[in-house]
């Protein structure tokens, strides 16, 4: 008999996966009917449009359906789903709702079915002829994606994971005994929710962003492809244009908010950390970049047609082979992001490997027409230029690629590399040279004219911004003193590119808006590469650690800081306290005050106050978040590295002593406690036997300890070493005020050396953070970069669609 | 010959010293049978930390040095001492990976790479959790 279940509401299931369902097929019949509206040149193209447009309108709507209905599901905290038990609870504010839903692979998958949903319709409204062949292989990628979430499985093969499985059917529940109980849901109080650590606004706004670009990467790409299935070889590349920048654009925002969200809230220690999950969305960004460039020099002369195709293409395919890296598991060990494998590697290779047969089929159909043989352009000419800076992104991603790759490399051949030991080094020592090269471009490009130019020409109109920028370079490099000649070419360079843009702005466009997004893109590329550099390589680690035993050189580590709760220590400029702890929620928050020390008093005033935070995170880990306080050309970046989560038990007893440390000490020596510096000066020779009830042939010698507490307060201690007849004793020596302890137990006669025995209170060991924190001098060049690069871009897409627009009237 | 040939063969060249420095550049992950024959290479080394034995953390005397006992996957345990804080939770870190190299008896290593489960991670609902909230 089946088991009746108490409460729970498996019609928005069902419904939603009538939608799954309903998606996954009109997506095919719209892919078909498009194709074939493609294909009939007779009267009977209109009815293959109409049902194109039908099915497209029902897959559209599917998505929609399963978006809501999974939102809804969340906002009922009904947990007899999988999906909803396992991304979200009942304690979760509203605004995170979002967050939950593209936590897990099946929603991030959603939501990026549903941008190109988006684009297609707007594909479909504004497309004209371009409408049927873009749509066809819009909707193939949709027909792929839908399969993502479908959950079916022929004979063991697992097709997509279902969002709408329920808590009960899952396999990790299946077995546990109360799952079959008619009442089992009353028993699941509560889902596990969102990891704490992305219960911040950059989850949020960082995913929709970045799927957005995943999602328009996919438009040049049908464009290119609409190109070769219809024959119209070089005509897909003009309305193409506006949608390649508009990728570069939301695609670029994307990672910048990603690189913003590891500084601000993830303690990586920086803004790029050359991690292979960053990297996988880098890669399609720079190929994108390369592609639109060469669709300019296309839509400019003809010329360079075929990298127009290859390079919208390896973008989209890049785009596939970033998902594939991230979410198959294959990156493992070399990531500090684990992703789990849903099963769904093979479908997502079969996702790749179709599109790869479709784009280099079609082009080796059409290979007479796109022959790039004939083509030879000027050196003379910007489009010479624009195909070199192509190249050289195309190297960068290569490299960057082909790094990132090494599991994959490992899973192929077997092999057992792992990335290089020191990887941001080695990525540096590659892209460094790369982005001066890039930089340079930026710089000369856009003053050569198409097709030909005056080489006189263009050197006289280059060199006032040269010269600024060799004066600017000349006074960063006194400011900052750069010690690697590749930090100063790039600190030229990016100079170079940004003062030559400004004074094409102002001098040869005048300003006007319509032409100027190049220019001001441009200038925010170059002060991303500024900014980056002068944050990254004269960023300081202030806090150094003097307090510490030195161990030696190869322990020569001193950025991580110990500070007692109350002292106040020296760092940097500032003098740093640690005022205590707060915790709220799941976050502790560390109280750390900065003063500053006034010259005339010599008292402390405050300076400012940060709170960074440890997360008390049950599902990976504590983890440490870390608190900046910004100025206008620096940054003070702070984080705990270690710290005693829980509160320390009052000690029970005041008198109790720690275990006893036993240290051997020359004169000079010095032992360190928790809260004093101990010195060991001189042995005392001359002790009153009488008072020690000791004879005068017994043998009585003091050790003399100064004891430096940490109010620079000096106090004297003698524990004594005695021998009387043939027993050896100590007398210790207390100093009741800091709860310590000294016996002297030994004299070392051979090495001039004697032991000591410390003795600590409990109470003595007070609370402390261990903490490092980091100035990241001029990093608001680098956002300030980011903002003109995205309202460059911006201006460039405007100007396109209008040229779209008039070159049809 | 055009310049784009020229061009072609530089982009080439470029290209394979991207491969060849790659691999040379790439360290290699082994047990530390490999890291003890080959003392001053850098390794990356895949293991589980010893949790029966205690992690050495004194900070009131170095703030910057941490220790543990790492058994690899050939079962050989050495001593693990990395350069700096004992990072955040390190109790519960499952399977991790070092990269250093061997000294003496001793694995420097410079860095730790402990997982984490991120984004698009559905890890394991934790059993134990379900099964004692029922209890109560």
């Amino acid at each position: 008999m089946e088991i009746q279940y108490i409460g729970e509401h498996l019609a928005y299931g069902k419904l939603g996966n009538l939608f799954i369902v309903l998606s996954f097929t009109a997506s095919l019949l719209s892919a078909i009917s498009y194709l074939l509206s493609v294909f009939n040149k007779k009267g009977d193209n209109q009815t293959w449009l109409k049902i194109a447009r039908t099915s497209f309108v029902i897959h559209g709507v599917s998505v929609f359906g399963i978006i809501g209905i999974i939102f809804f599901l969340i906002h009922g905290h009904f947990f007899e789903y999988f999906y909803v038990w396992q991304h979200s609870s009942t304690m979760l504010p509203v605004k995170y709702m979002w967050a939950c839903f593209w936590e897990g692979q099946e929603g991030s998958f959603l939501l990026w079915t549903f941008w190109h949903v988006i684009l297609g319709a707007i594909i479909v409204k504004k497309g004209n002829e371009w409408e049927s062949p873009v749509m066809v292989t819009l909707m193939l990628i949709q027909v792929f994606l839908a399969s993502m979430v479908l959950g079916l499985e022929f004979y063991g093969i697992k097709i997509g994971s279902n969002p709408f499985i329920l808590l009960r059917n899952h396999p990790d529940f299946a077995n546990l005994p109360f799952i079959h109980l008619p009442e089992y849901l009353s028993k699941i109080k509560d889902g596990r929710g969102l990891n704490p650590l992305l219960q911040n606004y950059w989850m949020v706004i960082h995913p929709p962003t970045l799927f957005l670009g995943f999602a328009s990467t996919a438009i040049p790409f049908a464009f290119a492809m609409a190109g070769l299935l219809t024959g119209k070889i070089k005509e897909w590349v003009k309305p193409a244009l506006p949608w390649a920048y508009f990728s570069v654009m939301i695609l670029g925002t994307g990672i910048l908010m990603g690189g913003a969200w590891a500084y601000e809230a993830l303690s990586f220690g920086g803004f790029w950390a050359w991690d292979p999950v960053e990297n996988a969305s880098l890669v399609p960004w720079l190929t994108l970049v390369g592609a639109a460039h060469v669709m300019l020099i296309n839509n400019k002369n003809g010329t360079s047609l075929l990298s127009s195709f290859i390079l919208t293409t390896v973008t989209f395919l890049l785009i596939l082979y970033s998902t594939f890296l991230t979410r198959s598991g294959i990156l493992g060990n070399t990531s500090v992001h684990a992703f789990t494998d849903l099963g769904m590697s093979g479908q997502l290779l079969l996702y790749m490997v179709f599109f790869i047969v479709m784009s280099v089929g079609l082009l080796i159909y059409h290979r007479k027409k796109v022959n790039p043989l004939q083509e030879d352009e000027k050196i003379q000419s910007r489009e010479f230029w624009m195909f070199m800076g192509m190249l050289i992104l195309v190297i960068s991603a290569v490299q960057i690629t082909i790094t990132t790759s090494i599991p994959v490399i490992n899973k192929i051949f077997g092999s057992k590399m792992a990335p290089p030991a020191d990887a941001v080094n080695f990525y540096n020592s590659w892209q460094i040279p790369l982005s001066v090269v890039i930089s340079l471009l930026i710089a000369i490009g856009q003053f050569f004219k198409w097709n030909n130019s005056n080489m006189k020409d263009v050197a006289k109109k280059l060199t006032i911004s040269f010269i600024v920028a060799v004066l600017l370079t000349a006074i960063i490099e006194y400011t900052f003193r750069f010690d690697r000649y590749q930090y100063i070419l790039l600190l030229f360079s990016s100079l170079w590119a940004f003062t030559a843009n400004l004074d094409y702005l102002v001098r040869i466009i005048k300003g006007k808006l319509p032409y100027s997004g190049a220019s001001i893109a441009h200038m925010g590329i170059a002060l991303i590469l500024l900014g980056s550099l002068i944050s990254n390589t004269e960023k300081s680690i202030i806090s150094r650690n003097v307090l510490n035993v030195d161990l030696g050189k190869d322990f020569s580590n001193k950025e991580n800081i110990l500070l007692y709760k109350g002292d106040t220590l020296a760092m940097g400029e500032y003098y740093v306290t640690y005022k205590g702890k707060e915790k709220i929620g799941v976050n502790i928050y560390y109280e750390i005050e900065y003063l500053k020390a006034q010259h005339e008093t010599g008292k402390f005033e405050k300076a400012f106050s940060l709170k960074p935070i440890v997360q008390i995170n049950e599902r990976m880990g504590n983890v440490s978040e870390p608190a900046t306080e910004k100025f206008y050309n620096k940054d003070i970046y702070t984080h705990i590295t270690y710290a005693e989560v829980d509160d320390k038990e009052p000690a029970s007893n005041e008198d109790v002593y720690k275990k006893p440390v036993t240290r051997t000490v020359a004169i000079g020596d010095t032992i360190i406690t928790s809260n004093s510096l101990v010195t060991f000066m001189a042995l005392n020779k001359t002790q009153d036997k009488k008072s020690l009830f000791l004879d005068e042939s017994d043998i009585a010698v003091g050790a003399q300890l100064s004891v430096v507490d940490i109010n620079r307060k000096v106090h004297i201690s003698e524990p004594i070493f005695i021998i009387k007849g043939s027993s050896v004793f100590t007398k210790e020596a207390e100093i009741p005020e800091l709860g310590l302890k000294f016996g002297f137990n030994k004299i070392l006669p051979d090495s001039n050396k004697i032991e000591i025995t410390v003795f600590e209170k409990k109470s003595n060991s007070r609370e402390f953070v261990i903490m490092k924190a980091i100035i990241f001098p001029q990093i608001n060049i680098l956002w300030i970069g980011a903002i003109l690069m995205i309202i460059g871009t911006w201006v460039t897409i405007v100007k396109r669609i209008r040229d779209l627009k008039s070159s049809k009237k | 010959m055009k310049k784009m040939h020229i061009i072609a063969i530089v982009v080439i060249a470029i290209g394979l010293a991207v491969i060849v420095s790659t691999i040379s550049n790439s360290s290699t992950y082994a047990p530390f049978s490999a890291a003890i024959n080959h003392e001053g290479n850098t390794y990356h080394i895949v293991g589980k930390v010893d949790k029966t034995k205690d992690f050495i953390y004194n900070p009131e005397v170095n703030a910057n040095l941490f220790g543990f006992y790492l058994v690899d996957n050939e079962g050989t345990e050495k001593k693990v001492l990395y350069d700096g804080a004992k990072p955040q939770d390190f109790e519960r870190a499952e399977q991790i990976v070092v990269i250093g190299k061997m000294d003496k008896d001793e694995f420097h290593a410079s860095q730790i790479l402990m997982k984490c489960p991120s984004k698009y991670n559905g890890d394991k609902p934790d059993q134990m959790k379900v099964t004692s909230s029922l209890t109560k």
